[in-house]
């Protein structure tokens, strides 16, 4: 995300919610095995971030996760909804990301949710319990609505 | 039919690595579940050798009498012997890797010192071939 701050990206919002109803992308970026792309949606008159990571994400590609995500975290959306269907794989470093932004949006009183996990990303939500901190859910629409 | 056994060097392409194992374990005959489980152990221990090792590591998976094995190698050292015996806290940033390796695996066998790392991941192979942990 060359020469975006937070600034930047709120200005953005901006632009994106002027678009009468459901938003453009802001970005599709892929980084080796990980394809992350993020728009702007509302449900019910509640805007909320949507980031769709798709591949594969482990420690050789979590640093970019992780400032994508905390990117999106910095503009400081009431709720930043992960779409994790399209990714096939997860390692530890990946849950980190995940879990440092869960961290971030938390401080702010900002919401991280998690949809649709494959059954490998699904299983290590599981083993390391993070899906008990992090609410995971179905659908983007059913996260949404929270 | 028992299969042959397959060696593998490895840098960063854990992606690679990853369905090498994958596609191994669903041919010895372990199920999906726990082919997913084998997957992500040695991801886990290939990815040490990428943040911890000085250069590449080697995976060599054989098939033995009723288990799968995964014995992964790199120059890297372990210095704590209980790593991966602890679950970690959420709050921890590290050390998920090794205990979710302790979690999935039936056996791991770790073998470090100065000269370098080995880590070998056992994978029964059942009967009926069911996941040891609940979905």
């Amino acid at each position: 995300m060359p020469g975006t701050g937070p600034g930047m990206l709120r200005d953005r919002r901006a632009r994106v919610r002027a678009i009468p109803r459901r938003s453009a992308v802001w970005y599709n970026k892929c980084v080796d095995l990980l394809t992350v792309s993020v728009t702007a949606r509302e449900s019910a008159g509640h805007p909320y971030t949507l980031v769709e990571v798709g591949g594969e994400a482990d420690v050789t590609n979590s640093d970019e996760l992780h400032r994508l995500l905390e990117g999106e975290a910095a503009a400081q959306p009431r709720m930043l909804i992960v779409d994790l269907s399209g990714l096939r794989f997860m390692d530890s470093s990946a849950l980190h990301a995940l879990l440092r932004v869960n961290r971030s949006l938390d401080r702010q009183g900002g919401v991280l949710a998690l949809v649709s996990p494959q059954p490998a990303v699904a299983k290590m939500l599981r083993l390391t319990t993070a899906d008990q901190l992090i609410p995971v859910f179905g659908t983007v629409a059913e996260a949404a609505v929270g | 039919m028992k299969r042959g056994p397959v060696s593998v060097s490895y840098t960063t392409d854990l992606s690679a690595v990853r369905a090498v194992v994958h596609r191994y374990a669903v041919a010895a005959g372990l199920s999906d579940a726990r082919a997913i489980d084998l997957v992500l152990a040695v991801s886990e221990v290939a990815a040490n050798t990428v943040r911890h090792a000085r250069s590449g590591g080697r995976l060599e998976i054989w098939q033995g009498t009723g288990e799968i094995v995964c014995r992964l190698s790199d120059g890297g050292t372990i210095a704590d012997p209980l790593a991966g015996r602890r679950q970690p806290s959420l709050d921890d940033l590290s050390g998920h890797g090794l205990w979710i390796v302790h979690q999935v695996c039936d056996k791991v066998e770790i073998r470090s010192g100065a000269a370098g790392t080995t880590i070998a991941l056992h994978m029964a192979l059942h009967a009926g071939d069911g996941p040891r942990h609940a979905p």
